[in-house]
């Protein structure tokens, strides 16, 4: 059963009319709380700004209402995954199929645990046959780099899987996460007619795998596969919070979502499948009409994707409720903020593809709710400081006329009605989660505990709104003043965050919060009550940071009942041996593809060496750089400096030879421990010369 | 006097070889073990043979230090041992180190042969296990084109113009006529009843 255009047609005329009617009834109850009164120009901001961000509100409301009839009914009929193709699932051919794992600084050991548990789960369906894994790296760290490469080894040869995982690191990382997956595209991309997109805290069940290519050959009009991946092995609050609502909230979202949307969903930009060709053929990306070329490039490339696989003719869908895809969410406020910044430069670079030629209007959309994520929040600011202005105003002049008339007119507003009907849109999607959770609440601990859960995620989502507000209007000014947002390493393990970190970052915030509870006590009276709940998450911000980064306090809850979710409840073997992060060390690792034979040798095997006879003599500068690593020691080398040491397959032979043959004399003292323990490397240990 | 000073650097002389010759057994040690061998009395005797071949050059060349003797001479040894028991055809030195230590690691001869590491040839099963062991990061290119397509940013008019074809016309005028009649409705209602 293929999605006929009148249905299609029905539901985006159903999703924008109701959105629509509700900004509209939400504008007409500001509009009549006005009647009647002196308007100051505070209010005519207000009545401009309140359409755009009730109409957010509004979205979200009716995203979870289709989702939660869509759950009751049973699932869309016209959904690709439930089309006739799934009755003869198990005798459906695959293709070839890369799993594409792009890496920067990450987690080495928690990366190739979790490929690991992939190919095991595939091993276990018995098409492993059909997929081979790329460990596509941008590590521009030495350490990482060289650990990398072990852990490739390792994995080919504890899971017998030579010619199967391959590893690739870019010399020059062109274009982040994007850049690296058209590289793989454009080396590789013709041997495959699949893609799986993985970030490298991702996770897939086999199964799943297995499922999403079948998908994909039996519809071939479809360019892209987005599964809902859910966010697992948290162990700080933070994180163990952001999973119990990613598996109580987010399935709801995400299925009305596809029901509206249907064939034009989205791409998150990783735990999807792709079809090779087309993605070759259409959706690299192009550059942005900016002026600044080092701007140009697109940040955040999956919604850009999405549309041009739209563009091409190809459809694009969310298999919802799939299960067997996870993430890993960020382990405190404070990555999640840096996350977000790079997300908010790219969803604000969308801007572009809102007005250009040929992109469907279903991937405008997309890209109108992802501009509007961040730009919401300078508008509430606007909102908020504009709404109180004009309450301290009204209050003034109704204490200076004293006109009982006036007092009642200002007194009849439709106020209270539009707060009521503004919470309800708020909080009944996070209710209708919970309903569609509750037959199954013995997976999140119980109904008791999933309730309680439930109270407390909310509150704490009341608390850190207005501190992402705060951030997110921060985000915006600066991505519009035009200054660089990196790409950054997501930092996924949960260590926690100083106490004193948390009061340099966030302490303005409660200064902040204490001097405008002050004004508006004073000036605003009991009006200012209405702020309170902003006031508290900005005075709590520091505290709040913190606790929530502490893994002791996330497993305190865990502990107690709270914030479970069904993969701490029934552990799949997938996620197995996932959560343990990794050992700080305090010793250098780069430092052993000089020095440990073995780690050297895998080191020179995997970069590109001059043809016999044919090896240049080093540069100057190359000589110079060698000579002081001997003589000034690993630790007088910057990280460029080191890399490009590494990239030169000449010198690192050279290094060893000399290293090892040059009295202690001759180098520098920090050589002689290294060399006493290159026998005991933990590369040795964990990687290569394992018991 | 004279006498005496000679003696002095003579011993002086001895004592400076002495400890260099020990820095060149203590770094030959490190080394070998860095192979993870599994007979440590294996590497014990390698060391003390390589060590020996080392004096005996440094017999004819005292120009040279023990230490960077003894591990070239531990270098050339490892190079023409795993030469002899791979095929490297023109493979560069280098080449031949890295890719004959990787094979030694995944045919894990420090832990089945270690008594047979710089020590001959090894049996041919071995060498066979050996010359397999290659390590592939990537498979042959097949190289793509990938290029971004031309996208016209357009102006606000391009884009109207442009989503508005590519609507379907029949599904849109009744979209817009059904919540025009309902927005008439709410609009009724809220003067009827409301305001």
């Amino acid at each position: 059963m293929t999605p006929v255009p009148e249905s299609f047609a029905v539901r985006r005329s159903l999703f924008v009319g109701l959105s629509g009617l509700l900004t509209a009834a939400g504008l007409v109850l500001l509009l009549i709380g006005y009647s009647d009164q002196h308007l100051f120009w505070e209010d005519y901001v207000v009545i401009g700004v309140f359409p755009l961000l009730f109409s957010q509100i509004a979205i979200g409301f009716v995203l979870a209402l289709i989702g939660f009839y869509d759950r009751l009914r049973g699932g869309d009929p016209y959904h690709l995954m439930r089309r006739p193709w799934r009755k003869n699932e198990a005798t459906s051919p695959l293709a070839a199929t890369a799993i594409v794992v792009p890496v920067y600084n990450e987690d080495v050991a928690r990366v190739s645990a979790a490929i690991a548990n992939m190919w095991r789960s595939l091993e276990q369906t018995g098409q492993i046959e059909h997929f081979d894994f790329y460990i596509c790296s941008d590590s521009n760290d030495a350490d990482h780099w060289v650990e990398e490469e072990c852990a490739w080894l390792s994995l080919c040869e504890k899971l017998n899987a030579f010619g199967k995982i391959f590893y690739r690191k870019r010399r020059h990382a062109i274009n982040g996460k994007s850049g690296n997956v058209a590289d793989f595209c454009r080396r590789w991309g013709k041997r495959y007619r699949y893609m799986i997109v993985l970030d490298a805290d991702s996770v897939m069940a086999g199964p799943t795998l297995v499922r999403m290519v079948r998908a994909m050959e039996a519809n071939p009009e479809v360019g892209i596969l987005q599964t809902q991946p859910y966010m697992v092995l948290g162990t700080s609050l933070f994180r163990r919070v952001l999973q119990f609502s990613s598996h109580v909230y987010g399935g709801l979202f995400s299925q009305g979502c596809s029901m509206a949307q249907m064939s034009s969903g989205s791409y998150w930009g990783h735990n999807a499948i792709i079809r090779v060709a087309p993605f070759i053929e259409f959706c690299d990306l192009p550059t942005l009409p900016v002026p600044d070329r080092g701007k140009r490039h697109v940040l955040s490339h999956d919604t850009v994707e999405a549309a041009l696989m739209r563009r091409a003719g190809y459809e694009v869908w969310i298999a919802y409720d799939e299960p067997g895809s996870w993430e890993e969410g960020p382990p405190n406020l404070s990555d999640m903020l840096t996350r977000d910044r790079r997300w908010c430069a790219g969803n604000l670079q969308h801007f572009w593809f809102l007005f250009a030629r040929g992109i469907e209007m279903g991937s405008r959309l997309q890209i109108w709710i992802g501009l509007m994520a961040y730009l919401c929040s300078p508008l509430w600011l606007i909102f908020l400081v504009a709404g109180s202005f004009s309450a301290y105003f009204r209050i003034r002049f109704l204490t200076l006329s004293a006109d009982p008339e006036d007092l009642g007119a200002a007194t009849a507003s439709g106020g209270e009605l539009l707060f009521i009907i503004t919470l309800a849109l708020l909080f009944t999607p996070r209710l209708l989660g919970i309903l569609t959770n509750l037959p199954r609440a013995r997976q999140f601990g119980g109904v008791f505990h999933l309730l309680i859960s439930a109270l407390l995620e909310n509150l704490l989502s009341i608390v850190l709104a207005p501190v992402l507000m705060i951030f997110h209007t921060l985000f915006v000014t600066l991505t519009l003043l035009g200054l660089q947002i990196k790409w950054t390493t997501q930092n996924r393990a949960d260590t926690g965050l100083s106490f004193t970190h948390c009061l340099k970052l966030y302490g303005w915030l409660t200064v902040l919060g204490v001097v405008t509870q002050w004004f508006a006590t004073v000036y605003l009276g009991s009006a200012s009550w209405w702020l309170a709940p902003i006031f508290a998450g900005w005075i709590l911000a520091p505290v709040l940071a913190w606790a929530t980064s502490l893994g002791g306090l996330g497993l305190e809850a865990k502990s107690w009942g709270l914030f479970l979710t069904p993969e701490e409840m029934q552990p799949p073997p997938e996620l197995k041996g996932l959560d343990t992060s990794a050992e700080e060390t305090t010793t250098p690792l780069w430092t052993d593809a000089l020095l440990c034979p073995y780690v050297h040798a895998v080191h020179l095997s995997m970069v590109r060496h001059h043809p016999t006879g044919n090896s240049e003599a080093p540069s100057d500068s190359l000589v110079t750089l060698r000579e002081r690593l001997l003589r000034e020691g690993p630790r007088a080398l910057n990280p460029k400096e080191k890399l490009r040491l590494l990239w030169d397959a000449e010198t690192v032979f050279w290094l060893h030879q000399e290293l090892w043959g040059r009295p202690s004399s001759e180098l520098h003292p920090s050589w002689l421990p290294l060399l006493r323990s290159c026998s005991s490397s933990p590369l040795l240990s964990n990687y290569l010369v394992q018991a | 006097m004279e006498l005496h000073m000679a003696s002095i650097e003579s011993a002086r002389t001895f004592v400076d070889e002495k400890q260099a010759w020990n820095e060149a057994f203590d770094r030959l040690t490190e080394y070998l073990e860095g192979f993870a061998l599994e007979n440590r009395a294996h590497v014990s005797r390698m060391a003390l043979e390589i060590l020996d071949q080392a004096r005996q050059l440094y017999r004819s060349d005292t120009s040279r230090s023990p230490v960077a003797l003894t591990m070239e001479l531990a270098q050339k040894r490892l190079a023409d041992w795993l030469s002899t028991n791979l095929d490297p055809g023109t493979q560069s030195p280098s080449q031949i180190l890295a890719n004959g230590s990787v094979a030694l690691l995944l045919s894990r001869v420090f832990r089945t042969a270690p008594d047979s590491f710089l020590a001959g040839p090894l049996p041919e099963e071995l060498r066979q296990a050996l010359r397999e062991k290659l390590l592939v990061a990537g498979p042959d290119l097949n190289v793509s084109r990938m290029t971004p397509r031309h996208l016209d940013y357009g102006p606000m008019l391009g884009l109207a113009r442009q989503t508005w074809h590519r609507w379907n016309i029949r599904a849109l005028l009744v979209a817009i006529l059904f919540w025009t009649g309902i927005y008439a409705l709410f609009y009724w209602w809220l003067s009827n009843y409301f305001l």
